[in-house]
């Protein structure tokens, strides 16, 4: 049985990288998006597979959760985004898709270095998704990094989120509860805020390219 | 009469919050009752100094939500003041930068949030919801940086929320992987997250696991406290935003991202050596000191040149949490006496801001001339800040150089020495061009006094008194403190 729940953990956590790679292979910004819906279902999924071999009612609700907010919510909220500024197109990023590919590669090679002490100290079923956890930390943090526009950047940051949800969920069976609750308010006020922040870019400078941003120097 | 203090703590920026939002459109009497929110959390803070310094430990480590020992007392203390100080030079009391109601609104609400996040964040026990109180911190003040649209503060605002929110999520990355250790050795306890616990059994965790998860921790809230090289958003933000919230953000919030650090310091050195924990934070800081200090003699801008002493002002306290127990001691004290000096010296920019109408320093002449008592505050600003006695900043600057000549750190006393000399010869510079000189032309001369006067006159008290002797109380407060982290 336990077999078959760290093939499912370690299935789930290759997806979830995988849908963060397409964000460095496309170009248009609706692709991110769906790239995003799949991600979090994924992460749901996982949610809920860890729930039921650990036999633990209240990873139920975290997915539950995870699918309202970040499967339904966040996505239509990109969209209603991504629609509003018209056809973008990461168009020529910092890092072409080439070299971040290959970029991308190194840099979950590394996490499986690092997750390498973890995974010698525990016998949990799920600990094949921790370097893919850490793997998915980074690429997302490479994708805030090397890309230009304000909306590819935000998702960006919710993949990061998502790689650290995946973290907790493979490594710790969850955190509890109460600090599930207000990480996932936190991930909402923290969206919210930024998407304002996108709406006042673009109508301040007229764009939403964040090379725009170089006022302040110094 | 902890739990009452606490109470008293909380509850009125969480009121004053709701009142802002109900009350629409936003009239004066919300500035007012911000005000007496914010004294009430004061007197409280001063309450929980007093009940923590007989010093009982809490009855079940594992039980309670919120814990208050000195740390958090001390640190409380600094941001009630802080925020105390903000919401009176708010505005809607003074004429302030914003005149627009909704405005003036959206700051009441997101400053007495960002108090009641920031005072959650030092009382929480439990380690993932400090990180929760802290990330809101970035929520709540980010939303105020850009009241004023200008292409410079949204710039500003969008830099700040994304550095931060993804530095924050690095040290929330920190806190599941060191969970993960604890979860793999005890199993899953109650209270597992909470400080005491995590503490105690941090001598059976593994050290190998515990150092990289210390990594995540120390990059992730060293962005938020303005570490060099993640400290990229700090001058933008810190002088965009309202001066009253750069009085914060720059005089508490960083020490806020200290305090988280310091406390993970404290649960990584009872399983690590400490001289790994000692080495980052040495090197963080005095990398911080050198870029602030670097900046500060190339900077054209007054509010930036204030952010990056705080950048400067920061390292050192970074220094100082690595080095022993003088070290640490010289650090709180530090926090403390930064707290006071840049909070001061923000909300007077804001007024000179406010009558020059630029932010640059070759256009601000004859401030002496134009604004007698704030020029003259301001100088005393400035000239504590560059750690001169006998302001406060002098004494905790030579304890902590000296901590680093009794560590045996020599090289680390004389690095410091220079970096100091660097700001203080680049920061008087500065000072002497605003200060002196004719007035430049369409700027009105000579200002009303008034209470706002007598405000700062509190501020200066404190530092001057800090700075010849260290009265008893805050002595015994910051050497329970340093216990608590050192055992």
């Amino acid at each position: 049985m336990d077999g078959t729940f760290s093939q499912l953990v370690m299935l789930g956590s290759s997806g979830m990288l995988l849908t963060a790679l397409i964000v460095l292979w496309r170009k248009g910004i609706p692709a991110y998006v769906t790239a995003y819906r799949w991600q979090a279902w994924l992460l749901a999924a996982i949610t809920g597979t860890v729930a039921y071999y650990g036999r633990d009612p209240r990873l139920y609700w975290v997915a539950a959760l995870l699918l309202a907010l970040k499967g339904a919510a966040i996505p239509a909220l990109l969209g209603t985004m991504q629609r509003r500024f018209g056809a973008q197109r990461e168009a020529t990023p910092y890092v072409n898709t080439e070299t971040s590919l290959v970029i991308a590669s190194l840099l979950v090679l590394f996490a499986y270095v690092l997750a390498r002490p973890w995974m010698a100290v525990t016998d949990l079923p799920t600990r094949q998704g921790l370097p893919l956890a850490l793997g998915l930390l980074f690429v997302s943090l490479f994708i805030v990094v090397s890309r230009k526009k304000a909306i590819t950047q935000v998702i960006g940051f919710l993949m990061l989120e998502n790689a650290i949800a995946l973290l907790a969920a493979v490594g710790t069976r969850g955190v509890p509860l109460l600090v599930e609750l207000g990480v996932f308010l936190d991930a909402l006020m923290g969206f919210l805020v930024m998407q304002i922040f996108v709406y006042h870019i673009h109508e301040t400078f007229n764009t939403i390219d964040v090379e725009e941003l170089a006022r302040l120097r110094h | 009469m902890v739990n009452v203090s606490l109470t008293l703590l909380l509850m009125p920026p969480l009121l004053a919050t709701c009142v802002a939002i109900l009350a629409r459109p936003s009239r004066p009497v919300v500035g007012w009752m911000s005000v007496i929110a914010s004294s009430v959390s004061f007197a409280a803070s001063i309450a929980l100094c007093v009940a923590v310094v007989p010093a009982e430990p809490p009855a079940d480590p594992a039980a309670t939500l919120w814990r208050v020992d000195a740390l958090s007392a001390l640190l409380a203390l600094c941001i009630a003041f802080v925020a105390l100080l903000a919401s009176v030079f708010g505005p809607a009391l003074g004429r302030a930068e914003s005149e627009n109601a909704s405005q003036t609104r959206q700051f009441h609400i997101f400053s007495n949030a960002f108090a009641l996040a920031m005072l959650a964040a030092v009382t929480v026990q439990n380690v993932a919801l400090m990180w929760v109180a802290i990330e809101a911190t970035t929520i709540t003040s980010a939303m105020v940086i850009p009241l004023n649209r200008t292409k410079a503060s949204v710039e500003a605002s969008w830099k700040y929320i994304l550095i931060c929110s993804v530095g924050i999520a690095l040290a929330f990355a920190g806190t599941v992987l060191a969970y993960f250790d604890f979860v793999a050795t005890a199993g899953e306890v109650p209270g597992a997250l909470n400080w005491t616990v995590l503490r105690e059994a941090a001598r059976a965790l593994h050290p190998q696991l515990l150092q990289p998860a210390f990594a995540f921790i120390v990059i992730g809230y060293g962005t938020k406290a303005g570490l060099a090289p993640m400290h990229t958003w700090l001058p933008d933000a810190h002088s965009e935003a309202p001066s009253p919230i750069s009085a914060m953000m720059s005089g508490v919030l960083l020490a806020v991202a200290m305090y988280a650090i310091a406390r993970w310091k404290a649960v990584v050195d009872a399983s690590v050596d400490p001289s790994f924990t000692n080495g980052l934070l040495i090197g963080f800081g005095l990398l911080s000191m050198t870029i602030g200090a670097f900046s500060l003699v190339v900077q054209r801008h007054y509010k930036r040149m204030l952010a990056y002493s705080s950048v400067e002002h920061i390292g050192l306290v970074s220094i100082g949490l690595a080095l022993g127990p003088l070290g640490t001691f010289a650090a709180l004290l530090h926090v403390v006496n930064h707290a006071v000096a840049k909070s001061m010296s923000f909300l007077l920019a804001g007024r000179i801001l406010r009558r020059y109408g630029t932010t640059e320093i070759a256009k601000v002449t004859g401030l002496l001339k134009v604004l007698p008592w704030t020029g003259a505050l301001f100088a005393v600003g400035v000239l504590a800040l560059v750690g001169l006695p006998p302001f406060g900043l002098f004494v905790s600057e030579f304890l902590l150089v000296r901590a680093a000549i009794v560590t045996g750190r020599l090289w680390v006393a004389a690095a410091v020495l220079v970096l100091l000399l660097t700001v203080f010869i680049s920061l008087i510079n500065h000072l002497n061009r605003m200060l002196y000189g004719d007035a430049p032309a369409g700027v009105a001369i000579g200002e009303r006094r008034g209470w706002s006067a007598a405000a700062f006159a509190v501020s200066v008290a404190v530092l001057i008194v800090l700075g010849v002797t260290l009265p008893r109380p805050i002595a015994t407060l910051i050497d329970l403190s340093v216990r608590g982290l050192i055992p």
